[in-house]
Formats: C-alpha cells, sequence, structure tokens
C-alpha cells in the first residue's frame, strides 16, 4: 500500500510536460513490471498472512468448526494462564544472550585465527567451514548420537577424563548448553565474514600501531575492533532474528533425545527434557497444529513478530549501509 | 436380523478353514446386505476404495496389520484399503481437519487421551449409528474400561483396537539374591523392596531397586495415579487434583520413595546412564534396575531383544489402605475411528467393524505384537498367546479396579501439566504441595476452558 | 574509526628501532607459528571429530554401536545399503530433489529482475520496498504460518504435496533478492549505460550484460537456496508431511530412528547420506560458497 501511494505521489507533484509524462509512466510500467513477482509475494505471503494472524487471534477456531469471536480471550490466556508461554519466553531470551554471544565469539575467535594460520590454510579453513553445512536435522540426531548419556563418545571419553558425564540432551540444566555447543559447531559462516572482514583491515594501522608499542590486545581493542564492528553489530544482529527461530534443532533433539519420534504416532511432549527446550516458534506449532487452538498459535506469532521487527529496524537503523542508494 | 449376521460371521470364521466354500458364499451374502447411512456404493458391491492411516511402523507390528487388510479385503472383495503407515496423531489430525480428497477414512490413534478432542470437534464420526445398524451391543461386545477410554461424554467416535495394561516387571535372580520370595503387593512392601534390591557402587548404583524418578521411561504420573484409581475431574468437569487425596498422596508417596532409594540428584544421574527405552539397553533389561512399571509389550520385546534376564510379571503393587482393590492397573490403548469428512463412511465402518470385532481378527493382531486383545469374546479366545507374564496383563486388563486416563476436550494436556509439578516436586523446585495442586487446577482449569 | 590511530602513526618511532628488535622478532614469529597451528589443530579437531564418530559408528555393528568401541570391528559396508534401502528413503530423496531443484530454479528467475529493479531503478518508494524486502528476509516463518496453511489446505487444498513449498518460490525470496541487489550495486553504471546506448531495453540490459556479469552471485543466491530447501524442515512438517508420499529427507530422517529399533549404526549412515550431497556440492562450489557468504556481511 505505501508503495502504491509513493508511485502516485511521483506523478501528480508537479506539471509535467507530456513527453515527460509518458516516459514516466513507462519507466513506472517498467518498474512495476520488474517488480512484480516479488510485490504479489509480499501480499499474499507476508500482508495477507500478517492481517489474517491479527484475525485469527481474537477468533476461537480450531481449523475444523467456523471460527467464533472471542475478543481478548486468546491474549488473556496466553499472557495469564497459558503456563507454558513464559518458560518458552525465558528459553528463548536464554538462547539469544547465550547463544548468539557464543556464536559471535567464537566465529570471530576462529576468523581471527584463520587470518594468522600460514600452514595448510585451505585445510583448516574448510575444516572449519564444513560443519555449518551440515543440515540441521542431520546435525542434530548426529549431536543426539555423540552426547547421548551411556551410549555416546563424548559421555565415554568424558568418564575417561574422570569428568562429570552430563545428560546433555536428557538433562533439563544441560540442554541449553548442548543446544549451543551444536550452534557453536556450525559457525562456518560467521567464521568467512569475519574472516573478510578482518582482511579489509588496512595493514598500515596495525604496522603504525606495533610501531607504537602496541600488544596484540591492544591492536586488536584499538585497530582490528574498531575496524569490523560494524560486521559484530551485524552478527549480533541476524543472529538474534536467526535464535528467534530457533525451531529445528531443539524439536528434534527433544524428539530425539527422548525417543519419542513425531513420525511414530505416538505424542510427543515438546521441550523435552521438562520444557527446557521449548521455544516461542515451537509455542506456534503447538498450540496451531497439536491443540488446534489456532487463535492462541495466532497470538503467539503476533509476539514472535513484534520481536523480531524491533531487532531489524536495530539493524536497519544502526546499518544504514544496508540502505545505500547507489 | 443384523445381529445374527455379526455372530455368524465370528462363527464362521473359527471354521473358516474347513469350510471355505460356505466362506465365499457368506460372504457374497454379507456385503450384498449392508447399508450403513451415507456415502458409497460399496454395499451395492461397487468398488471403493479407502484409506487407512495408522501408527504401526515396526515390521512385525505392519506385518500384521496388513495381513488383516489382506484378510478383510478377501471378505469384501469390492472394498480396496490403501494403507498409509507410520502416521502420528498430529499428522492425521491434521490431515483429518484440513479435509480434502486425500484425507483418510479411517485412522487410528495411540493416544486414548485425544478422544475428547476428537469426539468434541466431531473430527471422527459417531459411532453410534453404525454400532445401532449393525446390532452391536458395545457393552456386550468391548471390555468396560476400553469402552470407556474410547467415548467422550457418551460420544462413541471411536473403538478400542487392541489395548495396553501396565504392570510389574521384577527380575527374579535379583529377588532371590535379595532374599524376597514373591513380588510386593502393597507399596510399603515395594518401597521396602525398592530398597534391599538396590546395590550401592562408588557414589551410583550397581544394581537400583526401582526408578521412581517421572522421566524414568514408565513410570509417569498417570501410571502411578492407577493404582489409587485417580478420577482426575470432578462432577462438575472441574480438575479435582487439588481436592483429591489421592494425587496429594502419589506424589508424596514417589517422593518418599526418592529419598529411601538416595535421593533426587543421585537417581537423576543414574537414570540419564539408561540407554534407549525401547532398546536391549532398556534398563530393566540390563539388569540396571531390579523392578520397572512397563505395559504389556516388554513381555515380546524381552524375548525379541534376547535379553539374558530371569524374570516375570505381576501386577504393579497398590497403596496399603486400597490392599482389596490388588490387581488392579494402568490401561489404555489403540483406537480406531472414521473420518467425518470421508465420503465412503459405509465402507470405512466396514473395515473399522472387521479389525474392532472379530474376534479372530482381534486375536491374531493381539498374538502378533503382544497387546491386550480388545473384545471380551478375544480376552476368552483359546488362541491367545498363553505366556504367563503375558497373562498378568490380561488379568489386569479384566480386572474391574483398572483404570484409565479419562478423555478431555483438550485432549492429554491436563497430564501434561500434572507431570510438569511431578517435575518440580520430585526435583525439590516445588515444596508447597497444597499450593501446587491448587495451582495445577487452576492451569487445567483454564486450558479445558479456552478450549471449549 | 581511523582517528584512533592517526595519533599513534604521527608519533611513529623510527623505523630504525625495528631492526635491533628483528631476533626476538623472528622467535616470537617462530613461537606464534607454533602457539596458532596448535590452537588450529585442536578447532579442527572438535570441528571435525563429530564426523570421524559418526561415519565410524556407521560402519559398525548395531551391536558394536551400542559400545563405547572407536574402530569398528568388521567394516560394515552393508549398512549404507541397508539405509538406503529403508522404506520411503528414494521417495525422501526424489522429493528433495524435486524442492530443491524447482525451488531454486523459480527462486533465481523471479528473484533476479526485483534486486535489478531496487538497485538501478530510481522510483519513490525504493527505500520503503527494499525495507519491506528486509523485513520479509527476517520474519520467521512461524508468524505467518497459521493462514498460510489454512489457505493451502483450505482453499487450494494442496497440502501433503511439495506445492505450498514449491509456488512460493515463483515469488521472489527476500533473501536471494536482498544479496542480489548488494551485488547489483557494485557493478558501475557505466555497463549499463553503454548498453542502452547500444539501444538494449531493460530486458535486454539485464540478460545481456548485467547478468553475465552477476554470474558469481548468481551462483551463490542458488546454492544458497539449493541448500535452504534441502535442510527446511518447517516447510515439509507442516505442509506436506501428512502424506508419507511428499515427505523429504530433512522430515523423514527424523522418523528414521524409530522405524530402525534406534539403531545408531543404520541411523548414522543415514545421517551422512543426507550430508553427502550437500557436502560434494560444496567441494565442487567453494569459491562461490564463500563469495556469497562474504556477501551477506560485508558492506552493505
Amino acid at each position: 500500500m505505501a508503495l502504491a501511494s509513493g508511485f502516485r505521489r511521483t506523478s501528480t507533484a508537479l506539471p509535467v510536460p507530456p513527453a515527460l509524462r509518458r516516459k514516466r509512466r513507462r519507466e513506472r510500467a517498467r518498474t512495476l513490471g520488474f517488480l512484480s513477482p516479488w510485490l504479489i509475494g509480499f501480499g499474499v505471503f507476508f500482508v495477507y498472512p500478517l492481517l489474517s494472524t491479527v484475525y485469527f487471534s481474537f477468533m476461537k477456531y480450531d481449523g475444523f468448526r467456523a471460527p467464533v469471536f472471542t475478543g481478548l480471550r486468546n491474549w488473556t490466556y496466553v499472557f495469564s494462564d497459558y503456563p507454558f508461554f513464559w518458560e518458552g519466553l525465558r528459553n528463548t531470551l536464554w538462547l539469544v544472550v547465550v547463544m548468539v554471544t557464543l556464536r559471535v565469539v567464537f566465529g570471530l575467535g576462529i576468523g581471527l585465527l584463520v587470518t594468522k594460520i600460514k600452514s595448510g590454510l585451505g585445510f583448516f579453513r574448510t575444516a572449519f567451514y564444513l560443519p555449518y553445512l551440515a543440515p540441521p536435522v542431520a546435525a542434530t540426531i548426529a549431536f543426539a548420537f555423540l552426547l547421548n548419556p551411556g551410549t555416546g563418545p563424548v559421555d565415554h571419553y568424558l568418564g575417561k577424563l574422570g569428568l562429570p558425564q552430563p545428560g546433555w540432551f536428557n538433562d533439563p540444566s544441560w540442554s541449553k548448553p548442548a543446544l549451543t555447543m551444536l550452534a557453536v559447531w556450525g559457525i562456518g559462516d560467521l567464521m568467512v565474514i569475519f574472516m573478510a572482514a578482518l582482511l579489509d583491515v588496512p595493514t598500515e594501522q596495525y604496522e603504525a600501531a606495533e610501531l607504537d608499542g602496541a600488544g596484540p590486545w591492544q591492536r586488536f581493542r584499538y585497530v582490528t575492533f574498531p575496524n569490523i564492528s560494524p560486521i559484530v553489530m551485524f552478527a549480533v544482529v541476524t543472529g538474534v532474528i536467526q535464535t528467534m527461530q530457533y525451531y529445528t534443532q531443539a524439536i528434534v533433539a527433544g524428539q530425539v533425545a527422548s525417543g519419542i519420534i513425531g513420525g511414530s504416532g505416538e505424542q510427543f511432549e515438546p521441550g523435552y527434557p521438562n520444557g527446557s527446550t521449548w521455544t516461542l516458534p515451537q509455542m506456534v506449532y503447538n498450540l496451531g497444529f497439536q491443540r488446534f487452538d489456532t487463535g492462541s498459535a495466532c497470538v503467539v506469532a503476533l509476539i514472535l513478530f513484534t520481536i523480531s521487527m524491533a531487532f531489524t529496524s536495530l539493524l536497519l537503523r544502526r546499518r544504514s549501509g544496508f540502505l545505500t542508494e547507489d | 436380523m443384523p445381529s445374527s449376521r455379526t455372530s455368524g460371521r465370528t462363527r464362521r470364521l473359527a471354521a473358516a478353514v474347513s469350510l471355505s466354500a460356505t466362506v465365499a458364499l457368506l460372504a457374497g451374502a454379507c456385503t450384498g446386505t449392508d447399508s450403513t447411512g451415507s456415502g458409497d456404493d460399496s454395499a451395492n458391491g461397487k468398488d471403493v476404495t479407502i484409506t487407512f492411516w495408522h501408527g504401526w511402523s515396526q515390521d512385525n507390528e505392519t506385518g500384521a496389520i496388513n495381513a488383516n487388510i489382506a484378510s478383510f479385503e478377501k471378505l469384501h472383495p469390492n472394498i480396496h484399503v490403501k494403507v498409509v503407515a507410520n502416521i502420528s496423531d498430529d499428522k492425521s489430525e491434521q490431515a483429518l481437519r484440513a479435509g480434502g480428497a486425500d484425507a483418510p477414512d479411517v485412522v487410528s490413534s495411540f493416544t486414548t487421551d485425544n478422544v475428547g478432542k476428537f469426539c468434541d470437534s466431531k473430527v471422527w464420526a459417531d459411532l453410534t449409528p453404525f454400532l445401532k445398524k449393525d446390532g452391536i451391543d458395545p457393552a456386550a461386545t468391548f471390555p468396560a474400561p476400553m469402552l470407556k477410554y474410547s467415548q467422550f461424554q457418551g460420544d462413541q467416535c471411536s473403538l478400542p483396537l487392541e489395548g495396553d495394561a501396565y504392570g510389574l516387571y521384577y527380575n527374579k535372580t535379583a529377588f532371590a539374591a535379595a532374599g524376597i520370595s514373591a513380588p510386593p503387593k502393597t507399596l510399603s512392601e515395594f518401597d521396602a523392596d525398592a530398597v534391599k534390591l538396590t546395590i550401592a557402587k562408588g557414589d551410583g548404583y550397581q544394581q537400583l531397586g526401582f526408578m521412581p524418578n517421572y522421566h524414568g521411561y514408565e513410570s509417569a504420573p498417570s501410571h502411578y495415579l492407577s493404582q489409587w484409581g485417580a478420577g482426575y475431574f470432578g462432577p462438575d468437569g472441574k480438575s479435582n487434583l487439588a481436592t483429591d487425596p489421592s494425587v496429594a498422596a502419589m506424589l508424596t508417596w514417589q517422593k518418599n520413595l526418592i529419598g529411601q532409594l538416595g535421593g533426587f540428584d543421585k537417581l537423576e544421574k543414574f537414570r540419564t546412564s539408561f540407554g534407549d527405552e525401547f532398546s536391549a539397553k532398556n534398563p530393566f533389561e540390563t539388569g540396571q534396575v531390579a523392578m520397572a512399571i512397563d505395559g504389556e509389550w516388554r513381555t515380546a520385546s524381552i524375548a525379541d531383544d534376547k535379553a539374558s534376564l530371569d524374570w516375570a510379571t505381576a501386577p504393579f503393587p497398590v497403596p496399603d489402605a486400597l490392599a482389596s482393590s490388588y490387581g488392579r492397573g494402568y490401561q489404555t490403548g489403540t483406537i480406531v475411528g472414521i473420518a467425518q469428512g470421508s465420503t465412503k463412511q459405509a465402507a470405512a465402518w466396514q473395515l473399522v467393524k472387521y479389525l474392532t470385532t472379530d474376534t479372530d481378527a482381534v486375536v491374531s493382531f493381539a498374538n502378533a505384537i503382544h497387546n491386550v486383545p480388545s473384545t471380551i469374546a478375544a480376552l476368552n479366545s483359546p488362541k491367545l498367546d498363553a505366556d504367563p507374564n503375558f497373562k498378568t496383563f490380561l488379568d489386569i486388563a479384566r480386572n474391574p479396579n483398572s483404570t484409565t486416563t479419562p478423555a478431555s476436550i483438550n485432549g492429554g494436556a491436563y497430564q501434561v501439566s500434572l507431570q510438569n509439578l511431578g517435575y518440580d516436586v520430585e526435583s525439590g523446585k516445588q515444596t508447597d504441595l497444597a499450593a501446587g495442586l491448587a495451582a495445577t487446577a487452576k492451569e487445567i482449569d483454564a486450558a479445558v476452558n479456552q478450549a471449549k | 574509526m581511523t582517528d584512533v590511530l592517526s595519533t599513534p602513526v604521527s608519533l611513529a618511532a623510527p623505523g630504525g628501532a625495528r631492526s635491533a628488535a628483528a631476533r626476538p622478532a623472528r622467535r616470537r614469529a617462530a613461537l606464534q607459528w607454533v602457539a596458532v597451528h596448535s590452537v588450529a589443530v585442536v578447532a579442527a579437531l572438535f570441528f571435525l571429530l563429530p564426523f570421524v564418530f559418526v561415519f565410524l559408528t556407521s560402519v559398525m555393528t548395531d551391536r558394536q554401536a551400542l559400545t563405547s568401541d572407536f574402530w569398528p570391528q568388521h567394516w560394515e559396508w552393508g549398512n549404507y545399503a541397508k539405509a538406503w534401502e529403508t522404506p520411503g528413503f528414494l521417495t525422501w530423496w526424489r522429493n528433495t530433489l524435486v524442492y530443491a531443484g524447482a525451488g531454486t530454479v523459480l527462486t533465481v528467475v523471479s528473484s533476479v529482475p526485483v534486486a535489478y529493479a531496487l538497485a538501478r531503478f530510481r522510483f519513490r518508494g525504493r527505500n520503503l520496498a527494499l525495507m519491506a524486502v528486509i523485513s520479509m528476509m527476517m520474519l520467521p516463518p512461524q508468524v505467518t504460518v497459521i493462514p498460510m496453511y489454512l489457505f493451502w489446505a483450505k482453499q487450494l487444498h494442496l497440502t501433503g504435496t511439495l506445492w505450498p513449498l514449491i509456488i512460493p518460490m515463483a515469488f521472489g525470496d527476500a533473501f536471494t533478492i536482498f544479496l542480489l541487489r548488494q551485488f547489483l550495486l557494485t557493478i558501475p553504471k557505466e555497463y549499463v549505460e553503454a548498453a542502452r546506448i547500444d539501444g538494449c531495453g531493460e530486458v535486454r540490459t539485464l540478460l545481456r550484460v548485467i547478468l553475465p556479469m552477476a554470474k558469481p552471485a548468481v551462483a551463490a543466491v542458488a546454492l544458497f537456496q539449493f541448500f535452504y530447501c534441502w535442510n527446511d524442515y518447517f516447510g515439509p512438517q507442516i505442509y506436506s508431511s501428512e502424506n508419507p508420499g511428499a515427505w523429504t529427507l530433512s522430515y523423514g530422517l527424523e522418523s528414521f530412528k524409530s522405524a530402525h529399533h534406534t539403531n545408531w549404526n543404520l541411523t548414522m549412515a543415514a545421517t551422512l547420506l543426507v550430508m553427502a550431497p550437500v557436502i560434494v556440492l560444496f567441494f565442487f562450489a567453494q569459491k562461490a560458497f564463500i563469495e556469497g557468504v562474504t556477501l551477506t556481511g560485508v558492506k552493505g
């Protein structure tokens, strides 16, 4: 809608000679033509479902019988009577804080490491990058095996070293750290981004700092970091947005670790163990497609939308480079 | 007239081997006269293809159900069944609500907890008219608890298709070593035995008498609560967790047992060393625990896994105050129903009727997957597997005191709420039992109310 | 950013100081080499050992897979054949290839003109359109899933097929549009103007001049989209999983463990079979891929 009014304003702003007007009309048609696939997509897959989600958040609808208007009932239910909401929000926030921080720190660390490697660079770079490519379901199942208490190799070697053998995906206080470990394993994307950014830092600046007697930490603090801080910012904000959508790994880990598999006909208790891996996106699935409480699912979806868009606007503001003209 | 046809078929199947010619004749007659209300032309002998979705996935299970379907198709040559295996409740419900030509006509579910949701939403069709039309008296055909868990507020939207019963598994070698001669019948005997059977090793266990923690595979609150016969909901339909003393009694008993066996953290650490429940690494099969609460299917799994174990089964013990009810246990089972949106309900009903009421079909399927048969006739069938360890569960299923978790309009959500409270109580996060129960009851009522 | 340094530079010590410190510097460099490479080896172990364990387990017997053994007693290569022969595995492969293949082609075809318009055309509301693209890119798929599911299920009766996954790809993908636009901005304007002087229309300019220059970026976004589809779990779970004939690898793999009595060896074999195409593709297209990732983060 906003777009349409933008076009209209262009054409009515000033009286223009007919030839120019024809040209402009042609240009407008051309622009519209080029944009058309996405304009349709934007309407059908963004604006319509978003409005529809708002609509259903005020309805009682089980996907089978006709929807009934129930006012704010779904909203009050989710906020005050649905005990899993705050739990899911807490877990999501935990993941946002810990997982994003560790991913950025390790991604930057590995990126730095790669820039320092003199021998076997190709091998190391590939080794660090490869896990990022592992399909999430496959990677999660592999980790569930590696960390499986009693039978997994990690458990075995921890025991041999006399270290504690946590239950990982089976222990409510270790399940989120286990997911975090899985996320840190797949850090290849951040490594490449940071690596490119680090290589872009002008070497003269390092030389100058070195002449000035700056140690490695000072060089990082005063030369490297200021140069790459926009990239760090970018990594943090996109990381937050990705983590808000965190779904596949959490649900697969819970299902595989609990031994209850979605396909086997048994009912799965999401967030296993004890709701510790229960996140906002899973809540939309659980409410919408397991409980068939479409209205409440839409309430959670809108909350998820609001938080994600808040972070997106941060991204748009802080990295104005996102919107460069030419 | 219709009722004579049903019993006629039972007899006919019993004699099927010698009278195959008659079978063919009768089968023709059967399909010729059937007609149940809406839908298709299967009753007139027209070819109809129906879709049947079920959740079984193991080879022996799918093999057994396919064999039953093949016998059905032989009896009804004009009805063809397209079977889709390994479907979860979520998926079938999603498909049924979405509707459309590809949605299933006949569906099954392992989760009787969902019956309330299936019936109340009318996603599964009420089978009462079909039962009436064919003169089947449900009360005379199905065991009472199974009939109860397949209906919701009088709406019989599903029928039981084999059942599960829960009992006690115990390790006879460990019993002998600890000087225990017979399985415990009351919970105080049980607690004492569990302590006697526990052998420490370092700061862990070499052998644990029993794993009471709610995550200890089948040791779920609802399975324990059946030994008290808890009802979950009062006559007003509201959760009675806070007022029914048996719930607090169960939570207290379990918490005490945890204390006697070494405390929650120690047990939890041991629990996470367990192998998968449905593998040869099951802690009872490996000897890590000497007693376990489990379903009747374990009798078959122990044989399949060739575990070197001397074991036996008994009903799970009951609270001392209810000693006379010994023999009871938790019951549940698979249910099967017809899609409300199906356009081939007459043919679908023929399949449901065959699977759930044909004695031979029920018995052979029960033997194949070691489940409790779900008709009175099948429970009394001489063809039923006579293994004494399996028979324990047949007796539990027949016991009039055995109970199941009631159907609720929002499925098993109330059990999830109770489970969550259980986790908080056992770990010591929630110490005020009364307050916890009141909050959980409120949470359950709010969820039920939200689903209305 | 540079002013942090401008002061130190002006106060820099004369170059002579460096040669005096040359020898310790060389030793320091050697030490640094050892330190860096030790850390790199440890890190490489963390990243690669999971693959090694998964592979070794995949060729063990099911009995040995439950032990803590590291090395297989017998190399059970037959596990791969068994995993391959799992009922449905071939269907999952076919569906995943169809979804990823068709999805990638449609996405690229529909996104290129949009990205071009956003990068080259001047029109009011362009910034707004770009912000809309970014918003869509950041939108969690769960936000719109309820109405979308109802739309595909109730209006079009297409749930239980791959269509609800594929059709939306024909209407541009926000991430692809954004990346392509970022790349197209880097192509000097002069090329476009030269083409225009030669009498090319916009469509021909795009096809003849711009696209050949944007090949690496197009390759990168195509790879991204292919991997996205290959890895997608949420989409198939919602839209196609109610029909086992429309399961994809991601969704099917998850049910694999239950279908095999939790046999870890076969599960690991299947897991590697699902990872393999992605990894093979990566080795063939490594350069385009790394360039693509860099493009996502660097210089908006």
